[in-house]
């Protein structure tokens, strides 16, 4: 006899769950490149290391895509139901982001949320990008929104929907969506830091 | 905690413990308006979805905090039999519903949609329409769609 | 007013043959079970649906009300197929009423009205067709004898149009005919109307709840209120083959706005304020479950596969075996399905009220009088205590023939003696879903010199659909062993080809497997559909004229090369590849309706596309035209939804997934713009509508897909390489 606590997340299933989807869920995981960067370089614990551990996470990655397409999960397929960008970032033109997302996780539904939810302009798709080629594009004003050095601080560490990442809330199971691999101070110290020392991308 | 909104320009204010309560339960166990329905709870389906402000929301995955001060509608307030929206009247031309259960979801959002596109192509109905309906009634839908869309043009400029 | 006590009786009954009849020859018949199986077999296959149901008195049927109108009490449910516009066009016309007059409700269970059988199966209109119309013409001889003595005039001088009755110089209408009677003379059963002379029946009605669903009326069990009502939730398990052994409820117990915990033998429950409360409080139930084993994917796959379990033979004609040997010459091909979810949007649930001595239930159920049994036996009540009152269905599908929700509600409401509602979530619906089973099939053919089949075998390997049902005696099971839902849409429909047989392997699957719309039609119609299409590539023939040759010359047979003739000729037929577009083919008959379809199919960004689908159908007499092609449209795309895209699997026991989306179905971007419906009438009488088109569609996609990419799909979902 087994005794498995109701409604309590088990990591074994939660994993095997995820595996499966990747195995039988063929036809949507063939209709889109895997975008993923292999992340088996030994990790290095300078400030730039420290805040691409977060900005390489699905978490930032999955509405940073490199097409039109949101992505979701772990394995960042695409959106089901066939969202898409739209032409202002926020969806289709009745159907957009906020017909079901809200300005703040929503624990009943799983569907996640945060203010101004939307996908990252097209010109910041740092999908399939490595850490250098998104510092280069990040700090690139010609892609980054026009931002100085200080307004990206302020987008990196102040903005909710940016910090969303590290309380992104529960899965449509109950399951809590995984946060980035350091915690939201240390990702906002290195942040800090970084800028601080002059933004400087290290060489590859 | 104290929530006020409108439901279909019936102003409403609601006690209620939980602020992070699904709109949908508010709207259908609380006001007792049951043409707002439960598919999924998890924004997936559409079956619960209204206008707030005008705009389509699935209200299963809505906190009712978020409702304060907002105008809500429901399939309710669409129309009535006597005096149908255009989406309702082109849903009885077509005779699109067969069991019904996710009717008024499509609805609501086709409703938003040529309130948005007063003349919805194919594609814009096959990008904004993404409800789930089991028995499958898309076909009549597409051309219910269409012609509410022609409706309510005709409505509008005879208005003008 | 016209409920009232019937007083006598000298109605004489047809007798039909049904169910109960195979019943008495299965018993009688034993020893001789082989050939009995394929004889029961070929009439399961073939037989008109008897009605189950009481047909004594039209006063259980029929209620006439003051202001002129009838209402109609169904003892067959309204899940969408429009059955209720159906049954009010066929009693309108022997009522001689108009179709503004008639309403149609649902019959509670209380009223008398049941169907022993279920509402499913294709059967409601076919086996209606007969006793309803001769209930209608009873009632309204009675109406008619009241309205002479009110009159003072003979029977036989009163005319009857739209309600109302003339004699003489005099009319009175129904209601005022029906007023104050009280004992009722049933006369024997009137002979009915010529067909030709029905006003209603053959016309295109809108459907008669139409504007209740377009204005969001509350229709649906989930819609139900009583006074006082709580909300219930019950801690349902998410790992297959999970027996229920105990529950720490501590911490549920002090949550916000709950009532009771219900600590049942098989079950724990919670009852609160508000459907929030009871989620709330159940999600922080632990529950011990038994867990024999963690089933994955890959056990089950090793279940379903022909060879593995028990070989029933149901179909045989010639020398099939002797002429399959292995050879060069033999043709072998295999096919694949999933488990398939019904996903109805309406979860199941209930709204109980459970008294001293009666019980009140108001829920979706397929099967109103098992539903009914079930919960009087667990509540240790007499059946008549127990009323079932059924309420529109928000999709059926198959997946209210079996209703543990109805004694679940009852339980709970019983433990707090006020009205409970409770349902599943969408996650427990998924997993605790009756399923469409698995699937595996081994085609085997040789063709003779003339580009012919000589013979042909279809294995099919499945878990079971009909076993286990209460709606079937269990002799059948023990006579058939085959599962006669599995093999629905299995045999071989060439009956000019000399030697065929059809072979069932019976499967027990860990997990509940059920009827899901059409039953193994869809996946065996696209194992041998595709097996033909191959066949006809390999003779070198024409896909259409390779099944137009080898069709017996019966009224089977006849029926069956109409449709085929039909759909090609409408959809304009070709082998080629237009615009990048190609055409598929495939037919199937199913409860007697000859159904073929044509796919137009093309190949954008890598996915399959179906721009329009031409479907030829003869169900027999068509009572409502536009409602049977609603039932042809929305079957081709429920069953293109689970041919293209849907799929169950279990990962570490669990069934996955449990949301749609990561379920994957078919929206409105994916429906066929164009949808061409041909119904053929080659027979006198309704047959079965909503399940038959849902045959020819996943073999006529492949199909199509083989002539645009070479690429023959032999499992669903399809996806190309």
């Amino acid at each position: 006899m087994k005794t498995i606590p109701h409604s309590i997340p088990i990591i074994l299933l939660l994993v095997g769950g995820i595996l499966m989807t990747a195995i039988y869920s063929r036809g949507v995981v063939s209709s889109y490149s895997s975008t993923t960067i292999p992340n088996n370089e030994v990790l290095k614990d300078t400030p730039f290391d420290k805040m691409m551990q977060v900005l390489t996470h699905e978490r930032c990655i999955n509405c940073h895509p490199n097409d039109n397409i949101p992505k979701q999960g772990k394995d960042s397929h695409p959106h089901y139901f066939g969202m898409k960008r739209g032409e202002d970032n926020l969806g289709f033109t009745a159907t957009q982001c906020t017909t079901c997302h809200q300005p703040e996780n929503n624990d009943y539904s799983g569907v996640p949320g945060a203010p101004h939810w939307s996908l990252a302009p097209k010109s910041m798709g740092w999908q399939g990008l490595d850490k250098y080629e998104i510092a280069k594009a990040m700090l690139d004003r010609a892609k980054n929104g026009n931002r100085s050095h200080d307004e990206l601080v302020h987008h990196l560490t102040e903005d909710s929907l940016v910090l969303w990442a590290f309380d992104p809330g529960v899965d449509h199971e109950g399951i809590p969506r995984e946060t980035p691999p350091i915690s939201e101070a240390e990702y906002k110290a290195a942040v800090i830091a970084w800028f601080e020392n002059g933004a400087i991308i290290p060489k590859e | 905690m104290k929530i006020s909104f409108s439901v279909n320009e019936v102003p409403h204010s609601i006690e209620i413990k939980d602020e992070n309560t699904p709109l949908l339960w508010v709207i259908r166990d609380m006001l007792h308006l049951k043409g707002t329905k439960y598919g999924c709870g998890k924004a997936a389906c559409g079956a619960c979805t209204l206008h707030v402000d005008g705009e389509a929301v699935r209200s299963c995955s809505y906190a009712v905090k978020f409702a304060e001060g907002k105008k809500i509608r429901t399939i309710e307030g669409l129309g009535t039999k006597e005096n149908p929206h255009p989406v309702q009247q082109a849903w009885i031309e077509e005779i699109v519903p067969q069991c019904g259960y996710c009717q008024p979801g499509f609805m609501m959002a086709t409703a938003a949609l040529i309130d948005k596109i007063p003349e919805p192509t194919d594609d814009d109905i096959d990008r904004n329409i993404i409800n789930v309906c089991r028995c499958a009634t898309y076909y009549r839908m597409r051309k219910a769609i269409h012609r509410a869309a022609q409706i309510q043009r005709t409505t509008s400029k005879t208005m003008e | 007013m016209a409920k009232e006590k019937k007083k006598v009786s000298r109605r004489k009954f047809l007798i039909r043959g049904g169910l109960g009849t195979l019943g008495v020859l299965a018993i009688g018949t034993y020893v001789f079970r082989n050939t009995i199986r394929r004889q029961i077999a070929g009439m399961v296959d073939t037989a008109e649906a008897p009605y189950l149901g009481n047909t004594d008195s039209p006063l259980i049927w029929f209620e006439i009300t003051k202001d002129n109108k009838v209402i109609l009490y169904s003892p067959k449910v309204e899940m969408g197929q429009g059955i209720f516009t159906g049954l009010a066009q066929v009693a309108a016309d022997e009522l001689a009423i108009s179709m503004d007059q008639i309403k149609v409700a649902h019959a509670p269970s209380a009223s008398g009205n049941l169907d022993d059988f279920a509402t499913g199966g294709s059967t409601s209109m076919s086996s209606l067709w007969q006793p309803l119309r001769e209930l209608a013409a009873t009632m309204r001889e009675m109406i008619k004898a009241e309205a002479a003595q009110k009159l003072g005039v003979s029977v036989g001088s009163l005319s009857v149009k739209d309600g109302i009755i003339s004699g003489g110089d005099k009319t009175i209408t129904y209601a005022e005919a029906a007023t104050n009677v009280v004992d009722w003379d049933i006369p024997d059963t009137p002979t009915l109307k010529d067909i030709k002379d029905y006003q209603f029946i053959g016309k295109p009605f809108s459907r008669v709840d139409l504007r209740d669903k377009v204005f969001g009326t509350p229709l649906f069990g989930m819609d139900a209120t009583m006074p006082d009502m709580l909300y219930g939730a019950v801690v349902r398990p998410t790992v297959i083959g999970a027996t229920y052994i105990d529950a720490d409820t501590s911490k549920a117990e002090n949550m916000p706005g709950v009532v009771k915990i219900v600590k049942e033998a098989d079950f724990v429950g919670v009852v609160a304020n508000s459907m929030l409360e009871a989620e709330n409080a159940k999600n922080a139930i632990v529950v011990t479950w038994d867990i024999p084993k963690v089933w994955q994917t890959q056990d089950i796959e090793a279940m379903i596969e022909v060879g593995k379990g028990k070989p029933y033979v149901i179909q045989k004609e010639g020398s099939p075996k002797e002429l399959l040997k292995e050879d060069e010459k033999l043709i072998v091909s295999e096919f694949k399905s999933p488990i398939g979810a019904h996903a109805q949007l309406e979860p199941n649930g209930a709204l109980a009220f459970v008294e001293e001595d009666r019980a009140t239930v108001m829920m979706s159920t397929q099967v109103v009088k098992i539903t009914r049994n079930e919960i009087a036996k667990r509540l240790e009540l007499d059946e008549e205590q127990v009323n079932i009152v059924p309420t529109f269905l928000g999709g059926g599908f198959g997946r209210r023939l079996h209703t543990p929700n109805g004694i679940q509600a009852a339980v709970l409401s019983r433990a707090v003696g006020k009205p409970v509602k409770c349902f599943l979530t969408r996650k427990e619906e998924f997993q605790n879903d009756t399923f469409r089973p698995p699937t595996h099939h081994v085609l085997k053919a040789k063709l003779n010199g003339k580009g012919l089949i000589e013979a042909i075998e279809h294995n099919v390997s499945s878990g079971d659909v009909a076993w286990g049902s209460p709606m079937l005696p269990s002799i059948l099971e023990t006579i058939m062993g085959a599962d006669l839902g599995a093999w629905r849409g299995g045999m071989i429909q060439y009956g000019a080809i000399p030697n065929y047989r059809a072979i069932s392997w019976r499967v027990k699957l860990p997990f509940a497997t059920s009827w899901w719309r059409s039953l193994g039609l869809l996946a065996n119609t696209f194992a041998i559909e595709s097996f033909m299409d191959e066949l006809a590539v390999k003779a070198g023939k024409d896909p259409v004229q390779f099944r137009l040759d080898q069709i017996q010359d019966d009224n089977r047979g006849y029926r069956l090369k109409e449709v085929i003739k039909a759909a090609a000729d409408k959809a304009g037929w070709t082998n080629q590849i237009v615009a990048g577009r190609a055409m598929g083919f495939a037919a199937s008959t199913d409860v007697n309706t000859p159904c073929a379809q044509v796919a137009e199919v093309s190949i954008v960004d890598d996915e399959i596309k179906v721009h329009k689908v031409t479907c030829a159908m003869d169900p027999g007499l068509v009572v409502n035209p536009d409602q049977v092609k609603a039932q042809c449209e929305g079957a081709i795309i429920m069953g293109m939804s689970a041919s293209l895209f849907e799929r169950m699997y279990v990962a570490d026991g669990q069934l996955q997934p449990t949301i749609y989306g990561p379920y994957e179905m078919a929206l409105m971007k994916h429906a066929p713009k164009e949808i061409d419906v041909v119904l053929l009438q080659n027979a006198e009488a309704p047959g079965g509508v909503g399940e038959p088109p849902l045959g020819p569609i996943g073999a006529a996609i492949a199909n199509a897909v083989f002539r645009l990419t070479g690429q023959r799909l032999r499992e669903m979902p399809l996806k190309l390489a």
